[in-house]
């Protein structure tokens, strides 16, 4: 990891396009801008992590839960 | 917009063999490498489909409308989202949640929609990071 130290209104560039302020910094709670092109998604990192797992996990189900949920899916009121 | 073939399996059968490429605009979170995918209806009702990569047919993920399950899901879509969609009217948006089917449960990713542009056929992955939504819903229980 590469680690710098920045102040209050210091800034971060990351390759050509992507630029991170530290806009506030008051004890344990720093405040970041962060400008980006838009197809770069930018996200509090265990938000992110959360929905790559949830991805993941529901990637590629087999055969036999496809069938079974096209068979068996129904809307609420009918469960 | 380009058009392709549907890669056929047994399952699907009932598929139409051209199917419309969908382009998300930023690849889900887990898989960076998969942009084109198809939106395949696997049941009658409309209420179970694939969402299908066509970069590799292997990768699919079971999605399904949050009508009738959801009633009153209305997400606001981010303006970040609503600009890689290319500026979509409401109208010309449909959502779509990645359901997991578990042992006892079956349960929708209310976090993280995939919203379509019907018009110009991108999508994305909405993160609704900030809301209370829940990443796991119930959909149905297993008997």
């Amino acid at each position: 990891m590469l680690v710098l130290t920045r102040r209050a209104g210091e800034s971060v560039m990351i390759g050509d396009d992507v630029v991170i302020t530290v806009l506030e910094a008051r004890g344990d709670v720093i405040r970041l801008g962060i400008q980006a092109p838009k197809d770069v998604r930018v996200h509090r990192e265990e938000v992110y992590r959360e929905l790559q797992a949830a991805n993941r996990e529901a990637a590629s189900p087999t055969d036999e839960v496809v069938e079974e949920l096209t068979r068996t899916l129904r809307p609420p009121e009918e469960q | 917009m380009s058009s392709t073939q549907a890669v056929s399996r047994p399952l699907e059968e009932q598929m139409i063999t051209t199917i419309p490429t969908i382009h998300l605009a930023a690849p889900m979170p887990g898989f960076p490498a998969h942009r084109r995918f198809a939106l395949v209806r696997l049941n009658e009702e409309g209420l179970l489909y694939a969402f299908t990569s066509l970069d590799n047919p292997e990768l699919r993920f079971l999605v399904v409308p949050p009508d009738p399950f959801f009633e009153n899901y209305t997400p606001e879509i981010p303006d970040e989202s609503l600009a890689l969609l290319g500026y979509p009217d409401a109208e010309d948006l449909i959502t779509m949640l990645v359901i997991t089917a578990g042992r006892d449960a079956t349960a929708a990713n209310l976090m993280a929609p995939i919203v379509i542009n019907t018009v110009n056929r991108m999508a994305c992955q909405v993160v609704l990071a900030g809301t209370d939504m829940p990443v796991r819903a119930i959909l149905s229980k297993k008997e």
